[in-house]
């Protein structure tokens, strides 16, 4: 579903991502992990369209995303790192306007953002400003709009940041069960046990190059010595 | 879990037909621009209705006295070279229109440049949009409508009360008010379209050079302007408004004529509508004047799609590169201006010390702050370098009292612009604390001495620009020795008076639930804070100008009245001196101590 095809992308002389050579199946869950600078926003930056490489190409759907942005638009859902509401418009507003830009009616309108009001238990403070909303409620609105085109990828950067336990069991089920129904989610993440939990597979990056792409299990055989833990795996890994 | 998601079918062409039209997604954002218009009036008429009047009567008074400044302006020149429709009459009104139109012009294009550059590029919004399916051409017109609004509304604040003062000093025909919004729109859709272009292409063919190229074009823009006024005005004193001085200052201004420029089209399409009919019944001034209407709004139409075009093609490429730059490093040491703050604020403690310098440099490594000091105190000091054209008549009594009121008004504009500041960089100093206040919270310093500092920093800090300009203003207009000095003694007043307020105010009414300065300074405190200060300027402004003026007019001529004999001026000037140190103690301790008692009882 997802193809990184020999990208690379530098910031002036500096190499952010190097040939970086990834793909990601329908149904399955993967975890970008990596220290800060590694690569993994920037990648997540180029697959969602909002930067572009410097070479490669990067496919969704077979499509390439410079090329045909609009329509792989409509195949992702997307939630950064630091999302942003408007802040004089209420979640239901807000749900609204994006329901809008994907182009449904008023009618399917209406369904999905009670759909998406439903699988995030927004009811309560859904028809106050977003300016008065905690960290939590913001983060469960942006989900909310990145799920409301009923998206076949979703693409997360950093989905547990600052989350209460609630909201973070919320993002958990949601992640597994938006996968096992056949869709693609990618995420990037410093919260190995989660990705550990959920994650189909772990692709690790160290200063913008793929240093390791499989299942957990396999990185334990490649790291015998290191531990049994996600954690131990990933910091044994980054020593190397 | 509520429910689980269904899997869509994919036929990605069918979902890509149902994605909205080109106009639907204008239609789409109209929505949300209404939503977020009426959210936010509510919010106005609810939350701040302190400061939305005051904007709102503060505009309305602002040009009600443009009208009757340029309604007086025009009865006059109608008074001396007659009606529209006399070809004096045209030529002296179009020198003043283009003229005014291009200075507009230019600045129109530089402003609609720099706010689409930063709600294009810096703004967090277009992130959400760019990952929405939306057309690229529609985002960026979507934000250069923004561009549009926020830098026209100026122009339109300024040239609305002079075309209506225009048409009433002429008893212009009813299609003269019938054309004037059209031209007006039309007419500032032009330069807000090409800063727009000028914008997107900057930023997709040289994004590292940016700053330099806008910068150098806005300093040579500055000479060009700088070097007309001084030129204009560099004519020998008896010869200023004569008719050889209008002859020479008219030709100089030629190029503000130029047929190709948006701003003759309107001065020529406003002075159309204006003039009555002649006998030739084939000359129609409202078909004359419709003609430059069309020119107008042809271009203005032909901008907007080379706008659309440019944004489609540049936009996200440009978004990309500006991007890719590498981050800077910079690699801060003790800067030789901490060092010679540290020596200069000797007699404070050391924490104080610390406090005030770790300001200073927040101060100093924040553009958006210094930059803005900058510009408003350069445009002073330049205006005050080149108002010494009373000088040359300083014996005659009217030429000295004006030189004495313009001294005052200049320590008072000093002060007015010093207000802003206050309002708007230090009152939110305490408030943007909130968020770190855990670090000052836990810190073995009394929290009077973080106050204090603030406000030693605040004073200190103002004092020796604003003491600057004022004596630079007094050497200029040569005022004499006494004014001089009552000039220092009220700018240091001010200095501390405008600082106390707004450091104690901001302790009183902290907002911790805000990150931006500016919003914290736009609210019902920072409002407050500024009301208090402009009276406060006006008040010690005229309790010394007063009686300094009547002084320097009774030392040079006859004055009637007894009360204005030597002894009993001195007993003015003296009280007026006496009340302004009185006042500025008030506005100085009231605050503070209210500050501190708030500030120590503070729990964040």
């Amino acid at each position: 579903m997802i193809h990184f095809r020999c990208v690379t992308r530098t910031y002036g002389t500096h190499v952010a991502v190097r040939e970086l050579e990834l793909s990601v199946a329908e149904g399955e869950v993967l975890a970008l992990l990596g220290h800060n600078g590694a690569g993994k926003s920037t990648s997540l930056k180029m697959l969602v369209g909002l930067l572009r490489p410097s070479s490669g190409v990067v496919e969704v759907g077979g499509h390439d995303v410079i090329q045909h942005r609009r329509e792989v638009s409509r195949l992702i859902g997307y939630v950064p790192d630091q999302p942003y509401l408007y802040e004089k418009l209420s979640g239901r507003e807000f749900l609204q306007f994006v329901a809008d830009m994907y182009g449904m009616t008023s009618a399917e309108s209406r369904e999905a953002v009670e759909r998406e009001v439903d699988r995030f238990e927004l009811t309560e403070f859904l028809d106050q400003l977003a300016e008065s909303y905690s960290h939590g409620m913001r983060q469960r609105t942006v989900f909310a709009a990145a799920l409301i085109h009923q998206p076949k990828i979703l693409v997360v950067d950093e989905p547990m940041v600052g989350l209460d336990p609630f909201s973070i069991r919320l993002v958990k089920d949601l992640l597994r069960t938006y996968a096992n129904k056949g869709n693609t989610v990618l995420m990037s993440t410093h919260t190995l046990s989660i990705a550990e939990e959920i994650a189909d597979r772990v692709s690790v990056m160290r200063n913008g190059e793929l240093v390791f792409d499989g299942t957990v299990g396999q990185l334990r055989q490649e790291l015998p010595a290191a531990g049994e833990s996600l954690e131990s795996l990933y910091l044994a890994l980054m020593k190397e | 879990m509520s429910d689980v998601i269904q899997s869509t079918d994919l036929d990605l062409d069918h979902l890509c037909e149902r994605l909205p039209s080109h106009e639907r997604e204008g239609q789409v954002f109209w929505k949300l621009r209404s939503r977020i218009g009426r959210n936010q009036l509510k919010y106005l008429l609810t939350e701040s209705r302190l400061r939305t009047g005051l904007v709102v009567g503060l505009s309305l008074l602002f040009w009600i006295g443009l009208f009757a400044l340029f309604y007086s302006g025009f009865t006059f020149v109608v008074s001396q070279v007659g009606l529209p429709g006399v070809r004096e009459h045209a030529q002296t009104v179009r020198f003043v229109f283009t003229l005014f139109f291009v200075s507009l012009q230019v600045m129109l294009v530089f402003s609609a440049g720099i706010i689409l550059y930063g709600g294009l590029y810096a703004s967090p919004e277009t992130v959400l949009l760019m990952v929405l399916p939306i057309r690229d051409e529609r985002l960026v017109f979507y934000r250069f409508q923004e561009a549009l609004f926020f830098s026209s509304w100026g122009f339109f604040l300024l040239a609305s009360p002079m075309m209506v003062a225009y048409g009433l000093a002429v008893s212009a025909p009813w299609y003269y008010y019938a054309y004037l919004p059209a031209l007006m729109i039309a007419f500032a859709y032009i330069p807000c379209a090409l800063g727009a272009i000028a914008c997107l292409l900057l930023l997709s063919r040289i994004p590292h050079m940016r700053r330099i190229i806008v910068g150098g074009a806005a300093v040579a823009v500055s000479a060009i302007a700088y070097h007309s006024i001084w030129s204009t005005l560099d004519i020998a004193g008896a010869d200023v408004l004569g008719a050889s001085w209008f002859l020479e200052t008219f030709r100089r201004f030629e190029f503000t004529r130029g047929e190709w420029l948006p701003s003759t089209w309107l001065s020529n399409g406003l002075l159309d509508a204006a003039r009555p009919q002649s006998p030739d019944p084939t000359d129609l001034p409202w078909v004359e004047s419709g003609k430059y209407l069309v020119v107008l709004l042809s271009n203005a139409l032909i901008l907007h799609l080379a706008v659309l075009w440019t944004g489609k093609r540049l936009f996200r490429e440009s978004y990309s590169g500006l991007h890719s730059r590498q981050a800077r490093v910079v690699h801060l040491q003790l800067s030789w201006i901490d060092r010679v703050a540290d020596r200069l604020m000797g007699m404070f403690s050391r924490d104080t010390r610390l406090l005030i310098i770790k300001d200073l440099r927040l101060f100093r490594r924040d553009p958006v702050q210094w930059s803005q000091f900058l510009i408003f105190f350069g445009l002073l000091l330049l205006y005050f370098a080149n108002v010494d054209r009373f000088r040359q008549h300083r014996s005659d009594v009217s030429v000295l009292a004006w030189v004495n009121v313009v001294s005052f008004l200049n320590l008072a504009v000093v002060g007015l612009i010093l207000s802003t500041f206050t309002t708007r960089f230090i009152y939110p100093l305490i408030s943007l604390e909130g968020h770190r206040f855990w670090i000052l919270g836990r810190l073995p310093v009394e929290r009077d001495t973080i106050l204090w500092g603030k406000f030693l920093f605040a004073a200190c800090g103002s004092w020796v620009p604003c003491a600057g300009l004022v004596l630079v203003s007094d050497i200029m207009l040569d005022v004499k020795l006494l004014v001089v000095v009552v000039h220092q003694v009220i700018c240091l007043l001010l200095c501390i008076g405008l600082s106390g307020m707004a450091v104690g105010l901001g302790a009183l009414m902290p907002n911790f639930s805000d990150p931006s300065p500016s919003k914290i300074a736009a609210g019902f405190g920072g409002t407050l804070n500024l009301v208090l200060s402009a009276l406060y300027i006006l008040l010690v402004v005229l309790l010394t100008a007063l009686p300094c003026h009547f002084y320097l007019l009774a030392t040079t001529s006859e004055m009637p009245s007894k009360l204005l004999k030597g002894e009993y001026l001195n007993l003015w000037l003296g009280a007026g001196i006496g009340f302004s140190i009185a006042i500025a103690v008030i506005v100085t301790v009231v605050p503070m101590r209210l500050g501190l008692k708030a500030f120590r009882q503070l729990e964040v």
